[in-house]
């Protein structure tokens, strides 16, 4: 199974080098979103007292937005190529599954290692415990592609996909990205792990509890 | 039991019409609110509890659709939704009036606030998909993994981020110090509006699953 899951996850990685669509449709959605923003409120147009929680959000809501404009692609992609039922004869579904989460965590790790690292010097965003940061990125990064991985694979089978993704996943991932933003927030004002320990909580259980539904869920999907 | 129906439901009927009354006479005015204002409660909580339980039923219905595939239960999932959104509604529409009168606006982005919202979006969702998917087995199969899916993040909606977070909203009828901080007689209108708005939703969910069943019914007569 492992070995299956690996092998996804190399085809994914490997198509992926070679056309780049989603990695460029992240990066460049949030590279466009990131200098609009930047551009109207730059280091010191937002009072100090409300950076920290303004900030947060609007981070939040970059990598978001900027997420679900190529999440999707993993099985939407194998859709439009008729590339499916290979795959289904190829791997297993839990295979599947976990090689396409894989790469979708891969594909959002990315984007935060770019666009966190800028988004802090463009809008002089000081976080007192990066330690903390991280970890509440790792966590939303995993929470993320989870919810993401599912509902891409559940639109890849209905029609009108594109605009499908946007509604399923939004009120799914609501709750996290509220959870996020208040842990990052803490992250922001505090080095200490118990300011951002309730909403890392809920992120870790929400992520666990997401994919281990995916488990049982997917291969309905999948083999439907 | 079908010939005891009519009288349930006159039941119903008379129930309800005294749960309103015992709302407006028999109940005390509670202290702390602002006139009678406290008195949606009878109402409101009544009806939030409903959209809780239209979407455990939901649920109920979609894992046995994902079990069995039968039609029948897909029809019941999609009429818990149905029933579900409009309680929600209802729910959203009532407790705005008191946030109006408690605390001046009819939308304060309370934790409760938002969640019920989002509660709102999932349904919503739900049926976005629903009318996205034109084969029907396909589509009950989506759809019942979508509202797994939900259900699953719905704990954090109504249980976690208002908990976190701090919140406008009156203590929930069992506080966190596990007590019901309620009068007597005020339990008593509360406890039978909830039995009542229960039973009608009983009434309206047989209802609806009655209706789409002859439809299916018919649908499958001309399909031949």
């Amino acid at each position: 199974m492992l070995a299956e899951a690996l092998a996804v996850l190399a085809k994914e990685l490997r198509s992926e080098l070679r056309s780049r669509v989603a990695l460029n449709a992240i990066l460049l959605f949030a590279l466009t979103t990131l200098v609009a923003v930047a551009y109207q409120i730059g280091p010191y147009r937002i009072h100090e007292e409300d950076r920290p929680h303004l900030l947060a959000a609007l981070l939040w809501i970059i990598l978001f937005f900027a997420a679900t404009s190529g999440l999707a692609r993993v099985f939407v992609k194998e859709e439009d190529a008729h590339t499916a039922k290979t795959l289904r004869l190829a791997a297993r579904a839990g295979a599947v599954f976990a090689g396409k989460f894989a790469f979708n965590v891969v594909l959002l790790g990315t984007l935060e290692i770019v666009v966190v690292p800028l988004f802090c010097v463009l809008l002089g965003y000081r976080v007192a415990g990066p330690s903390n940061l991280v970890l509440l990125l790792a966590a939303g990064t995993v929470a993320l592609a989870a919810v993401a991985t599912m509902v891409a694979a559940i639109i890849s089978r209905a029609s009108g996909s594109g605009t499908l993704f946007a509604v399923l996943t939004v009120p799914l991932a609501l709750p996290l990205l509220v959870m996020l933003i208040q842990g990052t927030r803490a992250a922001a004002g505090s080095a200490e792990l118990a300011a951002v320990l309730p909403a890392l909580r809920g992120i870790v259980s929400l992520a666990g509890v997401t994919l281990v539904s995916s488990v049982f869920l997917f291969p309905v999907v999948w083999h439907d | 039991m079908t010939r005891w129906k009519p009288v349930l439901v006159w039941l119903l009927g008379v129930w309800m019409v005294v749960v309103c009354w015992a709302a407006f006479f028999y109940a005390p005015t509670a202290q702390g609110f602002k006139g009678e204002s406290a008195r949606i409660v009878f109402f409101h909580v009544p009806q939030a509890w409903v959209a809780v339980v239209a979407f455990c039923v939901n649920l109920v219905a979609s894992i046995r659709y994902l079990r069995g595939r039968d039609p029948v239960d897909d029809i019941r999932a999609a009429a818990a939704a149905a029933l579900g959104l409009l309680f929600s509604v209802l729910a959203t529409i009532s407790g705005s009036i008191f946030a109006k009168i408690m605390w001046g606006s009819f939308w304060n982005w309370d934790p409760r606030e938002v969640s019920i919202a989002i509660l709102l979006l999932v349904y919503a969702a739900y049926f976005a998909l629903r009318q996205a998917v034109p084969d029907e087995e396909r589509r009950g199969t989506l759809s019942a993994a979508y509202a797994v899916l939900a259900f699953v993040t719905m704990p954090f909606l109504v249980f976690v981020v208002p908990r976190i977070y701090w919140s406008l909203h009156p203590d929930t009828l069992i506080n966190t110090s596990g007590r019901i901080d309620m009068e007597s007689r005020m339990l008593q209108v509360l406890l039978g509006s909830v039995a009542g708005f229960t039973g009608l939703f009983a009434w309206l969910y047989s209802l609806s699953v009655r209706l789409a069943r002859a439809d299916l019914r018919r649908r499958q007569q001309e399909g031949g």
